[in-house]
């Protein structure tokens, strides 16, 4: 029996008034597969992602997640973007609540989880992302790594189907880097489907199960991420590679 | 590390330090002045001006009434009000147009003209609608305060929600919209209790001045403060006993209003404020 995909992008166009900014794309993340999106800056990278849950409207195609359309009119858009987990770059905590309230607050007020079971799983989530000591910390207390392994704790709360990463370690001190990947790690060897742009090729190439490249609004290439980063199909992908060095 | 680096050796070659200092005494000496002088004027009014057997005699019950009048009219235009706001300024923020252009329309107006304009409307423009005499509300000076206080402050208090709303970034609501919750309950859990927060210092003045605002209501014959200056006054040829008893009680309502909002505003910041 083959599955359906978690998430597809069938023919997706989507504009910013005249600008075309994502142009017919095709894309596939399988059950546990992580994709790994590349690209030049403003390539589309994070409207790919945000067009997942919905943030943005498409213009044209379909957009499925585990077979469901999200991008129809009839859609239960808040129902499918519980099966899709979302981490920002700038964290997007809510400062007012802890950390636990942060990641229970989804579960109990989505779908009616009681506040102490809810916080219960809050902190067995925060310490698995090594904050179990600062549960009881706000926002403003924590360092950018603390904040985004938070955030990624807030998404898993609501168990997804697949999480997004856009760019989540780009607004990090260097020295903090390395915390929230390990997290984004485990949670791909505990076979999470994850769709996430990074500009982190040493993280791609290693947890990578595929690369995508894009440019200009469009998949130029995309395969498995030794093929991509030895030899790239397509000569987009060699000046890409070429400008990383 | 770099800290230390970048950190020392920081005086300039210049250093301000001696202009510093002579300002800083230039600074002390006027205020010094400045307080003696107050203190000076408010004294010879005090010694001259002042009577002591008057003073005593007009609390009760000219002022401690006056007192309550206004007390009870800004307890019930506040929380009125701060209501009020709440929903013009949901409205301003509103995606429907019609609610959008209707809030603004609102503020615009009560923005636009003036208080007394607005009493005065309300006060002397609501009756005419019944024939003369048939009005059902007997005493109406109280109810149409109330009203006009409400509605104008709706306004103000309106304008500083939407702009506590704005104040909050959009990653707030996607994050909020992303876990799966609804407008309304990303609204509720996560943009509206920070915009209450971004707002409560503007709300906070705009409250302080609804309590000033009552001296107009001696225009609707309003027992209020500043009539019972003036009757007083009338009464006695003796106009600065009374003024003393009202700059006291209206800085008796104002002065602990404004610490209750400053407590408001770090109770509302969880964090305790920047560290
Ligand atoms: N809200 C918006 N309104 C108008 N244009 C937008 C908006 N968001 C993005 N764009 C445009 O769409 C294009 C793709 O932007 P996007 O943010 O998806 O690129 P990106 O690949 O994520 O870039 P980066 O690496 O810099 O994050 C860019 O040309 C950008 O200017
Ligand atoms: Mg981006």
């Amino acid at each position: 029996m083959s599955t359906r995909p978690l998430v597809e992008y069938e023919s997706v166009d989507k504009y910013f008034g005249e600008t075309h900014v994502l142009k017919e794309v095709d894309l596939a993340v399988e059950e546990q597969e992580v994709v790994v999106v590349v690209g030049p800056s403003g390539s589309g990278k994070s409207t790919l992602l945000r067009c997942a849950n919905r943030l943005e409207e498409i213009q044209g195609g379909e957009i499925r997640i585990a077979g469901d359309l999200i991008s129809g009119p009839d859609a239960n858009v808040n129902r499918l973007r519980q099966q899709v987990g979302m981490v920002f770059q700038s964290f997007n905590l809510f400062p007012h609540m802890t950390a636990t309230e942060n990641v229970a607050v989804g579960p109990r007020k989505v779908k009616g989880v009681p506040e102490s079971e809810a916080t219960k799983r809050a902190d067995d989530l925060l310490g698995r992302v090594g904050l179990g000591d600062q549960t009881a910390s706000y926002p403003a207390e924590l360092s950018g790594g603390q904040q985004q392994r938070v955030a990624i704790a807030r998404a898993l709360a609501m168990d997804p189907k697949v999480m997004l990463f856009d760019e989540v370690t780009s607004a990090l001190d260097p020295e903090l880097v390395g915390e929230v990947l390990g997290v984004m790690k485990d949670l791909a060897t505990e076979g999470m489907t994850m769709l996430t742009v990074t500009h982190e090729m040493g993280f791609a190439r290693e947890v990578g199960d595929r690369i995508v490249l894009m440019s200009d609004g469009e998949v130029v290439e995309q395969g498995a991420p030794e093929s991509f980063f030895e030899s790239p199909e397509t000569e987009r992908g060699e000046r890409f590679l070429e400008r990383l060095l | 590390m770099s800290e230390t680096q970048y950190g020392r050796g920081d005086e300039s070659p210049s250093s301000p330090f001696l202009n510093d200092q002579r300002l800083k005494i230039i600074g002390i000496a006027a205020s010094g002045l400045f307080t003696l002088a107050v203190v000076g004027f408010l004294g010879v009014i005090l010694y001259t001006q002042v009577n002591p057997d008057r003073f005593v005699n007009i609390i009760h019950p000219q002022f401690i009434d006056a007192f309550f009048v206004v007390l009870r009219i800004v307890a019930i235009s506040s929380v009125l009000s701060v209501t009020g706001g709440m929903l013009v300024g949901l409205g301003r923020i509103s995606e429907t147009l019609p609610t959008r252009g209707i809030a603004k329309g609102y503020i615009e107006f009560f923005r636009g003209t003036p208080l007394l304009f607005q009493l005065i409307v309300i006060y002397s423009g609501i009756p005419a609608f019944w024939p003369p005499g048939q009005f059902p509300i007997a005493n109406f000076s109280v109810p149409a305060a109330i009203i006009g206080l409400t509605l104008n402050h709706s306004a103000y208090i309106g304008e500083a929600i939407r702009g506590g709303v704005e104040a909050v970034p959009d990653g707030q609501m996607e994050a909020a919209r992303s876990l799966g919750m609804s407008y309304a309950q990303a609204m509720r859990e996560v943009v509206l209790p920070q915009a209450w927060r971004n707002a409560l210092a503007a709300i906070g003045n705009d409250q302080v001045i609804l309590v000033k605002d009552t001296s107009l209501l001696s225009v609707l014959a309003v027992p209020e403060i500043i009539s019972t200056v003036q009757n007083i006054n009338s009464a006695t040829f003796d106009i600065w006993t009374p003024i003393l008893w009202a700059a006291i009680l209206y800085l008796a309502i104002t002065i602990p209003l404004g610490k209750f909002v400053r407590y408001l505003e770090a109770r509302a910041d969880p964090t305790g404020g920047p560290r």
